[in-house]
């Protein structure tokens, strides 16, 4: 018996088959995002959105894919939208799918915010569903329409199976991704120090005399982990580093 | 008629959450002599902190709670893969479209005062309405199907009310009870033999507008 997340069903749509299969070869988070692009004229939506919380340890912000157009992404930012988002503030503590409409437009601020992102192109109808991971990771994934009323609750009624399986592929590659860029990189013990030392605020000098070993030294290692961590500069690297988890023992 | 609460919606129902964990100590501790943890007469396990999702059965005119049962993703925390996983050997169902139903229960004050006869058919109502409940919220999620653990006593509701279920594994003896583990069809022909039997002709979900009046009869009890 085969109980799977990733057993394909015979009763799948072919576009699900399609996308499921898509998600299982992403090998990085730009696969992703055609993977979102693509489930648009796939399911005729207007807009397909992951958000995951607590993928690794030490996360500052949210791991995201959206097809959401860099306007309404900026008009999002600059209006604070993230303060009322009913989405966002009650998703992650719920459950069951939520479709948008029972949200209370008779809220001024909340009908400002729909409206609007329907302006943007996010269409008038909305559907979430939440996903609980093992480990206390969870996510949300959002689909938007422009269909009329009644197109939008047969189309609902028809891929929500769909959407709760894509829910919770992307959850998972997203999941598995974090670890194998965890995996991936090994620093020797000696870099980690470098690292470790460099993120309290410590020169390349500092360390050196720290360590007992010669600036230049020093200046090797951290290029090295700069190499490995893919970072532009040691703050980029201490950054990552810390999103990773690499600052803490390994389980 | 069936509430869905959930995290977010829990404040609208004060004191409902509450009573529904005094009854699962009262009936699970209390009636049955499972093994499970009371504090301040209150069941409360690791899995209500998941964030699950609760129906509840509520007297539509007093509002008052007749059963309850709890919902979770079977790709998270759940009581068959992290509890009773020796009930399923070959592994727990895990995917996106199995939700794990536990934790049910009938308010046994519902039946006190009454005669027997009387007091059966009550259960046996509600047990179906809550029974429906789970069928119309599954559908209504895209998912299609239930898994859950239940002992012999539960065994015999669900063939008396024509619960027709398929069992995983083997039905093992776990402390005093004899345990199954099975999947439950949500399909329309598991809502309509359930709601036949039950004599439901309509869904037995509240909608929204019952949902915001019984919070109102909640808030001026509580």
């Amino acid at each position: 018996m085969c109980w799977g997340v990733s057993a394909v069903n015979e009763n799948d749509s072919e576009c699900l088959q399609r996308a499921l299969a898509e998600i299982s070869a992403a090998t990085d988070h730009d696969a992703l995002d055609t993977v979102m692009a693509g489930l648009l004229p796939a399911y005729a939506i207007k807009s397909a959105a992951y958000m995951g919380t607590g993928i690794t340890r030490n996360e500052s912000e949210p791991v995201l894919a959206v097809t959401y157009s860099s306007d309404w992404v900026e008009h999002y930012k600059s209006r604070r939208y993230v303060e009322i988002d009913p989405v966002v503030h009650q998703g992650f503590r719920r459950l069951l799918p939520i479709d948008w409409s029972e949200f209370d437009s008779s809220q001024s601020d909340l009908r400002a915010f729909f409206g609007e992102a329907a302006e943007f192109g996010l269409g008038s109808h909305g559907l979430t569903i939440p996903v609980h991971g093992r480990g206390g990771d969870r996510s949300l994934f959002t689909v938007t329409s422009d269909f009329t009323d009644s197109d939008w609750l047969d189309a609902k009624f028809e891929y929500l199976r769909d959407f709760q399986m894509l829910a919770v592929h992307l959850h998972e590659k997203v999941l598995q991704l974090a670890a194998k860029s965890l995996d991936d990189v090994k620093l020797a013990p000696r870099e980690l120090e470098c690292l470790q030392w460099i993120s309290e605020g410590k020169t390349a000098w500092e360390c050196a005399i720290i360590l007992g070993i010669s600036e230049k030294t020093v200046r090797c290692y951290m290029e090295s982990v700069r190499k490995k961590l893919n970072a532009v500069s040691n703050t980029h690297a201490v950054s990552i580093a810390h999103e990773s988890g690499l600052f803490f023992p390994r389980l | 008629m069936i509430l869905t609460i959930e995290s977010h919606n829990q404040p609208e129902f004060p004191d409902l959450i509450d009573q529904m964990f005094q009854m699962r100590g009262e009936v699970f501790s209390g009636r049955l002599g499972w093994d499970v943890t009371v504090t301040d007469d209150r069941e409360i396990d690791r899995f209500d902190d998941e964030d699950p999702a609760y129906l509840l059965s509520v007297n539509e005119k007093t509002g008052a709670l007749q059963g309850a049962v709890r919902l979770l993703p079977t790709t998270g925390p759940n009581m068959l893969r992290d509890v009773f996983h020796v009930l399923a050997p070959e592994g727990a169902p895990e995917s996106p479209l199995i939700w794990e139903s536990s934790r049910f229960a009938i308010n046994p004050h519902i039946f006190v005062s009454d005669d027997r006869t009387i007091a059966n058919h009550r259960v046996n109502s509600i047990t179906l309405e809550l029974l429906c409940g789970i069928v119309e919220v599954c559908q209504k999620s895209g998912i299609d199907q239930i898994v859950s653990v239940f002992d012999a006593r539960m065994a015999r509701i669900f063939r008396a009310v024509d619960c027709s279920y398929d069992e995983i594994g083997t039905p093992t003896r776990i402390g005093k009870v004899m345990t199954h583990a099975a999947l439950f069809e949500m399909s329309d022909a598991m809502w309509t033999r359930l709601a036949r039997v039950g004599g439901f002709d309509a869904p037995v979900l509240a909608k929204p507008d019952a949902m915001t009046r019984l919070a109102t009869v909640a808030k001026k009890a509580a």
